[in-house]
């Protein structure tokens, strides 16, 4: 099998170089380790109310504690959406004796996109910035200037919602009308900035439209916040609601499903790789696909694998950083509040994005404690419904007369700090331990240290002093980050950089040592940021997927 | 628009559940075997979610469904038989004792356990399986409370009388309320 180009994993970012590259002109092969998911036909829990399910959407904790003892821990992992991520026990990993580190994997066509937060952030020149100004890490070689088309381009493709706010640390970008606040939340903005001017709460800037493209057969959001379910109405930016059906109305894509990639296959007379190793997992049988360029799209610690799985001591490693610098924002829950005063108030609908708080500290002066870098929050304000009879006593009449009515309103605001890319902190092959497929499994060693944990300390802080100050009674807070992994950010490991001896990629997202390799997922990330980074790996993608036609055009690869 | 109130082909629905049982074989044949303390549960569910306006738990098949949780391990329960410990907590004549003594008795457990009494702490699992059991039935979370599937809009702000009651299916107070 011969193509233009090949790209690794269908995803978030897979599904974007596929339809760039597709677009372009050239034929591309997309390969995809999972099953294959159709839109709309395939979403088998859609429409599954609590009362059709064996275990009423909470599922089968059994089978959880056997086969899915990582994957349950995710927010979003419930009966209905188990299709949806893997089976730990048929995917296992490795960990370092003192990291804990949760692997969220979704390895289904479609990828995370179908399970994903949806919060689509820019990032500004803070950001990109970071590295250079405290010295962690390495610089990025791009500053906003570089990226602010494409996330214009990949914004107004997506359909992100979200208020325009002017702010230099969350750039506005091509927004769709946004979601509502809630009376609380109303309430809680403008007391914030009533007090701390320098502050905002927004409404969480989603992936989910408010105004459809039915020329792209996408409807707009029916508030049902069911997403990671899969969405009928194509409300929510996937693969399959969005870049798919873009690159096969090009005609010039080839879909592999049920294909795990081992290895890039690569030629050292020019330098270049030839193409790609998979296992077809229908069959077990071994087979390549060739092609002129590659892309590495499956998902940050699948791509690392894969090129660390290419040749001893890694593919495309000559500066020996390959696997190390691996990231995820340290994520905790900042403070809980019950918000009296509202009790004549109520909504309807289930809006499928939350509140952000960006990023106010170690902007135009240095005023974090113990770091150096931003936290931000997310969260909202919530009414109580029948749960809140676990934390009630009481039985009988008078009980479930309680339980008819909604209980109080609550807000939570969910910490993210910024995380410091750290050489320690890095992915390798374990030596003896294999997989269902023969291939050495990933080890991934991993842990926090003093600047997240003052960050997360100081969020703890002010997340009490914001609602505090709004009226609310806060009830509890964290400072101590969940596991690595819990923001489901990780990230790193493939580096971008300036410098080839300390860096794996350029600033095109593309291998220093190979030029017909480009790595656009969270693997190529230098730093964090304190905010979701996935509109970011869509900008660097589609970013990469021109300069590449580019090059290509150019006989420069 | 695409369609998708239509009835899914029927081979989707089978590809969906053949799926489904690849993925997890129990789940495709999920039910209670047969339980000894199914009468004890179904009562149980019936005291603490009674008969009002609309049927009360145990008449819904709460007990069954607590009792296929507590197979299962639902709520933390594995390696401790709740069950068990449940009808040694009431005593082995509850069920023959007039409604009022049932009553007082389980809310005498009840209190002690909230009131953070270690003996009584396996009430609190059973308890929220009893509420998970109910207000994920049909009964309790679309006749009790209110199940709306596809609100179709977000109003952010609306007046809250009395009377209203809440929704089963506002899943963000589910998880967090």
């Amino acid at each position: 099998m011969d193509f233009d180009a090949i790209v690794v994993g269908s995803g978030i970012t897979g599904g974007w170089a596929a339809k760039e590259l597709t677009e372009a002109g050239l034929k591309v092969l997309m390969i995809e380790r999972g099953r294959e998911v159709r839109h709309q036909q395939d979403y088998s829990t859609e429409m599954k109310m609590p009362w059709d399910m064996p275990f009423r959407g909470a599922g089968d904790s059994d089978l959880y504690d056997r086969e899915y003892a990582v994957q349950r821990l995710n927010r979003h992992f419930t009966e209905f959406t188990q299709p949806n991520f893997v089976n730990d026990a048929q995917n296992p990993y490795q960990t370092g004796e003192d990291t804990r580190f949760t692997w969220f994997r979704s390895y289904q066509l479609g990828g995370r996109s179908l399970t994903w937060g949806r919060q689509a952030y820019r990032w500004s020149d803070y950001d990109f910035g970071a590295n250079a100004r405290d010295g962690h890490g390495t610089d990025w070689p791009i500053r906003y200037a570089d990226i602010a088309p494409w996330y214009d381009k990949v914004e107004s493709f997506i359909g992100v919602s979200g208020a325009k706010e002017g702010l230099k640390q969350l750039p506005d970008g091509q927004f769709q009308p946004p979601m509502a606040l809630n009376a609380v939340e109303t309430h809680v903005r403008a007391q914030i900035a009533k007090r701390w001017p320098e502050r905002c709460l927004t409404i969480g800037r989603t992936a989910n439209m408010t105004e459809g493209k039915p020329e792209e057969g996408r409807a707009p959001c029916q508030y049902r916040s069911l997403c990671a379910r899969g969405c009928s109405y194509g409300a929510y930016f996937s693969t399959q609601s969005s870049t798919l059906p873009a690159a096969m109305k090009t005609g010039n894509l080839t879909v592999i499903t049920d294909a795990v990639v081992e290895a890039l296959d690569y030629d050292p007379a020019t330098r270049r790789v030839t193409g790609v190793r998979y296992i077809d997992t229908k069959t077990g049988t071994r087979k390549t696909a060739r092609a002129r360029i590659v892309f590495l799209n499956a998902g940050a610690f699948n791509s690392v694998h894969i090129l660390l799985n290419s040749a001893p001591g890694g593919l495309a490693n000559s500066s020996g950083v390959l696997g190390t610098h691996i990231m995820d924002h340290a994520n905790t829950l900042s403070a809980a509040a019950l918000m009296p005063g509202f009790e004549t108030h109520t909504s309807f609908g289930n809006r499928p994005t939350g509140i952000v708080i960006p990023r106010y500290r170690n902007m135009d002066q240095m005023d974090g404690i113990g770091h150096t870098r931003g936290f931000s929050f997310q969260g909202g304000a919530l009414q109580s419904t029948w749960t809140q009879g676990n934390r009630m006593a009481g039985i009988g009449a008078e009980y479930k007369e309680k339980l008819r009515h909604p209980g109080p309103w609550r807000m939570v605001l969910v910490g993210f700090a910024d995380c410091v890319p750290r050489a320690t902190n890095r992915l390798t092959l374990d030596p003896a331990k294999t997989d269902a497929n023969g291939l050495p499994q990933l080890r991934i060693d991993f842990a926090f240290g003093k600047e997240e944990h003052a960050a997360l300390a100081q969020a703890k802080a002010e997340a009490a002093e914001m609602l505090t100050a709004a009226g609310g009674k806060v009830l509890m807070g964290f400072d101590q980050p969940g596991p690595g992994g819990t923001a489901i950010h990780e990230m790193g490991g493939a580096r971008m950089g300036h410098d080839p001896k300390t860096s794996v990629l350029n600033k095109w997202s593309q291998s220093h040592d190979i030029a017909n390799l480009f790595v656009t997922d969270g693997a190529q990330m230098s730093s964090t940021a304190c905010q979701n980074p996935s509109l970011t790996y869509m900008a660097l993608t589609a970013r990469a997927a021109h300069a590449a036609v580019g090059m290509l055009r150019e006989g420069r690869i | 628009m695409p369609k998708i109130e239509s009835p899914i082909a029927r081979r989707e629905f089978m590809a969906g559940m053949a799926l489904l049982a690849a993925v997890a074989p129990a789940l495709a044949h999920a039910k209670a075997a047969p339980s000894p303390y199914q009468p004890l549960l179904r009562e149980v569910a019936q005291l603490v979610i009674p008969r009002s306006a609309t049927p009360g738990a145990g008449e819904v098949g709460v007990g069954a469904f607590v009792l296929l949780a507590l197979d299962h391990g639902l709520e933390g329960t594995k390696g401790f038989d709740h069950a068990a410990w449940l009808k040694t907590a009431l005593g082995a004549d509850f069920l023959v004792k007039p409604l009022a003594r049932r009553r007082s008795a389980l809310a005498a457990l009840d209190a002690r356990a909230f009131a953070g009494d270690a003996a009584a702490k396996p009430w609190l699992a059973i308890k929220h399986l009893i509420l998970l059991g109910y207000y994920t039935s049909e009964t309790g979370g679309s006749k009790e409370l209110q199940y709306v599937h596809v609100p179709g809009r977000f109003d952010p702000d609306l007046p809250l009388k009395p009377a209203d009651r809440a929704f089963s299916s506002d899943w963000t107070a589910v998880d967090f309320g």
